[in-house]
């Protein structure tokens, strides 16, 4: 430590070295961000372009929907292991529900509608029980989220009985891949409509301009990081990581509290369950699925939470997302196998938390 | 008439051994409603299909005990499955012997496999990275180089003998004539072919040996009991001269000396070496230790309990199988039992089963 400060002491006076230095730390994940970006954009082909940077929000729309309910768990000090298959189940269900009525003849938008919904709803019903496990019957959080795991698992695998759900409304898909603006050369700007074009060059030089569902999302994260950080819930939450306690004594109905923070996590799950319908127009559960929750809870740990509760941000999340997605896809672009990318998360993972470790007094506080 | 004392005695007798007539209800209901369970031939499998979970559960109970949990045992297995396989491939081409080959595929498998657990218990230990954190990256780490060392294709082609030990059976007893010891008589005609016995599968010998072993470590020596002192409480486990350092990395060890059995087991099993081969049975084998007693806060917990939460899941596979059942229900039922495992601990408090 001491070596490290002398190092980094280009003549400035002590505080406001441990400023820069405190800053470097609370940061470095961002900053590592942006080398890897710097990084890939030297070495890989194609990385460096709007249609890329696309793709890669594109790919991580779904995780960063699950590690953002994931945050709130963990804030809380709990943990959520049932993300991923929640996903499937909802994911599943609102493919069956919209296939079904698509079927029996109703329009479009109606299946898509009841479907969305029901879904939405549905999903939100593991995370109740998860919560009222947790807090009334006091089973550990582990314990009731994996028992949970195993339940959505089967339900999931039960009602699709391991085939994809194909045949949904085509409009589905449509709003799927959207995105907000496209740009042609030949026929200039328009929002949310693709031009119509015949030539082969004209579509390949069609821009498009940041997909629909990271629009979504993006205004769903704003909702959640607001409601985390500047209103009284987003306290209750803090309170309860730090110290249960303390909140209870500071008249924080904490059981309510923390089934809230459930449902919301399994809220964040269900719309990931939904956006992968609207992205694969199919409704899909496999046992891969599972891997999500995991790499969620990565994301939320490499943004600066502790699993001991109390510290985090959606706004760290997001980074932890976003690092792991373009890890995925630079390594990608540069070719090389798709297994290299579990031991560069796993590398990042635990040097995470290292940094926390060596910088004590650089903890970062909410 | 019986007074209240006796009732509640005679109460928390069941209560502390749920788990096992909970076992025993199991393979009574689907000994009735399915064909053939109740047989030597069925048991025996039952004991096969649990070999892997068996293993990773009885490493992962030192870990839980001490209070912390290992989420790297589902792909160490094949981690260790892979190196197993490439060596005993590797050797096999260099004109080695098979004896030659599959002993030193083992010894490496077990050996490298120790490493892993070596870096778990450093970083939890020294480094003091929450061993949630610290395994979960291992785990990414060991699959990533599991499918390098395999290219991302299973191992085939390994050593005839391979199968022979892994489907070979301690006993071979045709009723009335022949009592032979891991071989097959020699000279049967057809029929005396199809009446053989055998008894107790070999894997199902290794894995009975070691976990006896460390259940012996676990509840007898002084490793044993620091291991309870720490899950019980570190400060004082420290204040009483226990170098918890250390004895963490020592367990942390342990469960990677399991996961990486449990992979040699596989590839003796299934003559074939896979990157992803245990990942599934990770949250098995935490769900089998919970079910056997043991609490993730650390300090309870045992290896019989952990065998006995294993043999339910188990047999609960098996059974379902048995009735045609299809799998996916397993996943619901297993979910059920780990919370209603729990359950019963909040709610008989004093039935929690002690050291």
């Amino acid at each position: 430590m001491r070596v490290l400060s002398d190092f980094f002491s280009f003549g400035i006076s002590r505080t406001k070295k441990r400023k820069v230095l405190s800053c470097i730390g609370r940061n470095w994940a961002l900053l590592f961000l942006i080398l890897m970006l710097m990084l890939f954009s030297i070495l890989g082909k194609h990385f460096f372009g709007l249609r890329n940077f696309s793709n890669i929000l594109l790919a991580v729309t779904t995780l960063l929907l699950l590690a953002s309910g994931e945050t709130f768990v963990i804030i809380s000090g709990g943990i959520d292991l049932s993300i991923g298959f929640i996903m499937g189940f909802v994911c599943v269900t609102s493919a069956i529900i919209m296939r079904d009525l698509h079927a029996a003849g109703f329009p479009q938008a109606i299946s898509i509608l009841a479907g969305s919904s029901i879904g939405i709803l549905l999903g939100l019903i593991p995370g109740f029980i998860n919560g009222v496990l947790i807090t009334k019957l006091r089973v550990p959080p582990f314990i009731a989220t994996l028992g949970m795991w195993g339940i959505a698992n089967g339900l999931a695998w039960r009602l699709c009985e391991g085939f994809p759900i194909a045949f949904l409304p085509s409009k589905a898909r449509d709003i799927g891949m959207a995105y907000i603006a496209y740009y042609s050369p030949k026929k200039g700007f328009s929002l949310f409509d693709r031009p119509v074009l015949t030539e082969r060059a004209d579509i390949l030089n069609l821009m498009k301009i940041i997909p629909l569902p990271v629009l979504l999302i993006a205004i769903l994260l704003v909702i959640f990081a607001f409601i985390l950080s500047k209103r009284k819930f987003g306290q209750h939450t803090y309170a309860i990581g730090g110290k249960v306690d303390a909140a209870i004594r500071a008249g924080v109905n904490v059981p309510w509290h923390l089934i809230k923070v459930y449902v919301i996590s399994s809220f964040f799950a269900a719309c990931a369950g939904l956006l992968l319908v609207f992205k694969l127009n199919m409704g899909i559960h496999t046992q891969y699925t599972s891997s999500y929750e995991l790499f969620a809870i990565a994301a939320v740990v490499i943004g600066g939470a502790s699993l001991m509760g109390g510290k985090g941000s959606i706004w760290g999340t997001v980074i932890g997302v976003l690092l792991i997605g373009t890890l995925n896809n630079g390594l990608m672009m540069m070719g090389l196998p798709i297994f290299y990318r579990y031991i560069a998360i796993g590398c990042i993972l635990i040097v995470a938390v290292l940094i926390d470790q060596l910088f004590p007094e650089l903890v970062y506080k909410e | 008439m019986m007074d209240n004392k006796n009732l509640s005695k005679i109460l928390i007798g069941i209560a502390g051994r749920w788990t096992l007539i909970f076992l025993a209800l199991e393979i009574i209901f689907f000994s009735i409603f399915g064909t053939n369970y109740f047989s030597l031939k069925n048991l025996q499998n039952i004991l096969l299909a649990s070999t892997t979970v068996l293993l990773l559960a009885t490493g992962e109970t030192f870990v839980i005990i001490t209070g912390g949990i290992d989420l790297s045992v589902g792909f160490m297995v094949g981690f260790s499955g892979v190196i197993c396989a490439k060596v005993m491939v590797t050797l096999q081409a260099a004109g080695a012997s098979q004896a030659v080959a599959i002993s030193s595929g083992i010894i490496a498998a077990l050996l490298l496999g120790l490493l892993p657990g070596l870096v778990n218990g450093l970083l939890v230990a020294k480094l003091r990275v929450p061993p949630f954190i610290a395994t979960f990256g291992m785990l990414g780490i060991a699959y990533g180089f599991a499918e390098i060392i395999c290219n991302n294709v299973p191992i085939m082609g390994l050593p005839t003998s391979v199968g022979s030990i892994g489907h070979g059976y301690l006993i071979y007893w045709l009723p009335g004539k022949v009592f032979a010891f891991l071989q097959k008589p020699e000279n049967l005609t057809r029929l005396e072919l199809q009446n053989l016995v055998p008894i107790i599968p070999n894997v199902t010998v290794i894995t009975a040996i070691v976990i006896g072993i460390f259940a012996f470590i676990l509840a007898r020596t002084k490793f044993g009991q620091h291991t309870y002192a720490i899950g019980g409480s570190m400060d004082a486990a420290e204040r009483a001269g226990i170098n918890v350092k250390r004895h963490l990395i020592k367990v942390y060890m342990i469960s990677s000396f399991f996961a990486s059995l449990a992979g040699v087991t596989y590839v003796l099993r299934f003559i074939t070496g896979r990157a992803p081969a245990g990942s599934a049975r990770l949250l098995d084998a935490v769900v089998a230790v919970v079910i056997g007693g043991a609490s993730l806060y650390g300090g309870t917990g045992t290896i019989l309990g952990t065998v006995i939460g294993a043999l339910i899941i188990g047999a609960l596979e098996t059974g379902l199988v048995n009735l045609g059942i299809p799998t996916y229900n397993l996943y619901i039922a297993v979910g059920c039992i780990l919370i209603f495992a729990v359950l019963v601990d909040q709610f008989f408090p004093e039935l929690v089963r002690k050291e």
